[in-house]
């Protein structure tokens, strides 16, 4: 789980081009909506692809990434229970 | 105020407006669900049969030499132009063309140029016109945003006649976006419905003619505003800020109950209606009748606001608001007076309205009957000192060279770190948007603040448009490694850097963006001039922001200001 969550700070920052911020600094329990990272609904958006890309998990309702993105180890539970690659 | 002398609506219902009008009045829809563009799954849209648009086109001419896109704006003007007396081929006539994506199924031909200056250029001279054509690519407000300025450049005296038309085709390009945005309802769309998901796209050609003269006996263009919300690149404003704004700016000194229809954008989102029912509620035109009529055509993107717009002069000028197909039970925070069926309507005057991508929002007001002067406005711009110049190899800021090291891409970044700092959402944009978002940045500290949240105008231009995030959101859609990203299919708009701007200074003003077939600084002034005929607009940061590559980029704006009398 300790590789999972550090992949996907990883990629998160990648992918959603979180320029100066670095896997420490993302605290896996905070919320990544609204206060912490800044995030808005393009870049929820854009998880969504990331989660089928590279994980094969395909979120339909948009609605549902609420509740997946709370925090890095909700979303890493859900990956881990869900995963299809 | 300038009169419409002539239109045509090309669309699946219908090659004349005529048709289309009696189409959705007996209640027909474009829709169909089927699959298309090798999506892997069906969508609901309206689109031409396949063919369908070559056979009417080489039925009315034999000029071979254009695509789907710029044959659909040819069969459209041809039918409007054949209902008036309008030459085309006269220097005082101008084109207006609306679109949001032009060829971009076309962007990877090699040796094609896919500009929607090109195409622009191309359907002018198809017509004889010896004018460069104005091309007006503001997402999804550019048909209405197209009428607002052939009527500023109307009243500035340089024309007679204007041209305005607009159009877009479907691709999978375009299709694919929307289906990574969650945009797109599986079914028939619902128009401001409880249940409403999403919105259904389509494909249109629309053609108004105006003449720089007023008409006593029949529809004018009488007022019109583009507004930002300068709250998100996507999301429409919770509070429909620029909507509002657009609308307040439009309805000044008009009695509500004049207006016999409010002609929504109503794409069936749950975002945008809300937004849009909130703003129609604070303008004081609740109680007023609205309909919305994707749930006939789609949206058409930039045809839209002239098809709509259409749309509505026939349906008043036979006593009849359109019903909103789709639409069954109240589904916005703020009632609206919507009805799914057709209802008679009274009235000689109805508002057009649209909301983008970018944060754009525009309105008009339609009249029928009104006094028969030409109005010649005396708006001029000056341009000040205050200028900026970003080249790959280095910056100018009123003339003077900063110091930097690097070049291409990183040099925006340098300049970035330098000059900015604070602002981590420039590593989202895409590099036309760095550009423009850096360029004004750096003229901003220079000149003195705006008069107010709603005084300085963002009216940029280029060739390109937004292709080189084109190209990198086609790269995303590929057959064997298809995965759409909605963060850089929201950047396929050139004017999502306008939006980026005014979100940073809380610019509530205009934003517009051209495309135009080279730097034409005498253009510009000229459109930035026509902006200045919008009562609240003081001063504009406009001019030139190519960027055909990342390494490959011009940025050249100005701070111009209001003034009386010609510079």
């Amino acid at each position: 789980m300790d590789n999972l969550v550090k992949e996907l700070k990883e990629e998160i920052i990648k992918v959603l081009n979180l320029e100066d911020i670095t896997p420490e600094d993302i605290d896996e329990t905070a919320p990544l909506f609204g206060e912490g990272l800044g995030l808005d609904s393009i870049d929820a958006l854009e998880l969504i692809v990331m989660l089928e890309k590279n994980y094969g998990i395909k979120l339909e309702d948009p609605a549902k990434g609420k509740e997946i993105f709370q925090s890095i180890n909700v979303m890493a539970d859900y990956v881990a229970n869900n995963r299809k690659k | 105020m300038i009169g419409v002398l002539a239109d045509n609506i090309y669309s699946p219902l219908g090659s004349t407006s005529e048709q289309n009008y009696s189409a959705v009045k007996s209640g027909a829809t474009g829709l169909r669900t089927a699959d298309a563009f090798g999506l892997g799954q069906p969508i609901t849209a309206s689109l031409f049969p396949d063919g369908q648009v070559d056979a009417d086109f080489d039925a009315i001419t034999a000029d071979c030499d254009m695509t789907k896109f710029e044959k659909m704006l040819v069969i459209s003007i041809t039918d409007a132009l054949s209902r008036c007396q309008v030459d085309a081929s006269s220097p005082r006539t101008l084109f207006v063309i609306s679109s949001t994506k032009g060829n971009v199924d076309l962007i990877d031909r090699p040796g094609f140029d896919s500009s929607l200056a090109a195409s622009a250029e191309k359907i002018a001279r198809h017509f004889g016109n010896p004018n460069t054509p104005v091309v007006v690519s503001n997402a999804c407000i550019s048909g209405v945003n197209a009428q607002i300025v052939a009527m500023r450049l109307l009243q500035s005296g340089q024309y007679d006649h204007a041209i305005v038309a607009g159009a877009d085709a479907q691709s999978r390009f375009i299709v694919s976006g929307f289906l990574s945005f969650k945009a797109l309802s599986p079914d028939e769309c619902r128009p401001f419905d409880a249940d409403r998901i999403g919105l259904n796209l389509g494909e249109a050609a629309a053609t108004i003619i105006y003449s720089a003269r007023p008409l006593a006996d029949g529809w004018n263009l009488a007022a019109g505003a583009v507004r930002n919300d300068a709250n998100h690149i996507s999301g429409p404003s919770r509070t429909g800020e620029g909507c509002y704004r657009a609308l307040q700016t439009i309805t000044q000194g008009v009695d509500p109950e004049e207006i016999a229809l409010v002609n929504v954008h109503g794409t069936a989102t749950p975002y945008n209606d809300e937004m849009e029912s909130i703003a129609l509620d604070r303008a004081g035109l609740a109680s007023r009748p609205v309909n919305a009529l994707k749930g006939y055509f789609g949206h058409t993107m930039g045809a839209a606001g002239i098809l709509e717009t259409i749309m509505s002069m026939h349906s008043l000028a036979d006593g009849t608001i359109l019903g909103t197909r789709g639409f069954g039970s109240t589904g916005t925070t703020r009632t609206v007076n919507i009805d799914a069926a057709n209802r008679p309507a009274s009235g000689s005057a109805f508002i057009k309205m649209l909301s983008g991508f970018g944060g754009c929002n525009a309105a008009i007001l339609m009249r029928h009957g009104a006094p028969t002067e030409s109005f010649v406005s005396g708006a001029c711009a000056r341009a000040t000192s205050h200028t900026v110049k970003i080249t790959p190899d280095g910056a100018w800021v009123d003339g003077e060279p900063l110091l930097t090291t690097a070049t291409g891409a990183d040099l925006i970044t340098e300049l970035y770190r330098a000059y900015v700092k604070d602002y981590p959402k420039y590593f989202k944009m895409d590099p036309l948007s760095r550009l423009g978002f850096v360029a004004s940045e750096l003229l901003l500290q220079k000149c003195p603040e705006a008069e107010a949240d709603d005084s300085r105008a963002i009216i940029l231009a280029n060739r390109t448009a937004s292709l080189c995030n084109d190209l990198c959101y086609q790269a995303t859609i590929s057959d064997d490694n298809y995965f759409p990203s909605p963060a850089l299919f929201v950047y396929t708009l050139p004017n999502i850097v306008t939006g980026e701007i005014a979100i940073r200074n809380k610019y509530y003003g205009e934003t517009t963006f051209y495309v135009l077939p080279s730097v034409d600084e005498a253009q510009i002034k000229s459109l930035v001039e026509a902006s200045m005929q919008d009562p609240a607009t003081r001063s504009a940061i406009a001019g030139w922001l190519e960027c055909p590559s990342a390494d490959d980029f011009l940025a050249e704006l100005t701070l111009y200001e209001k003034s009386t009398n010609p510079a």
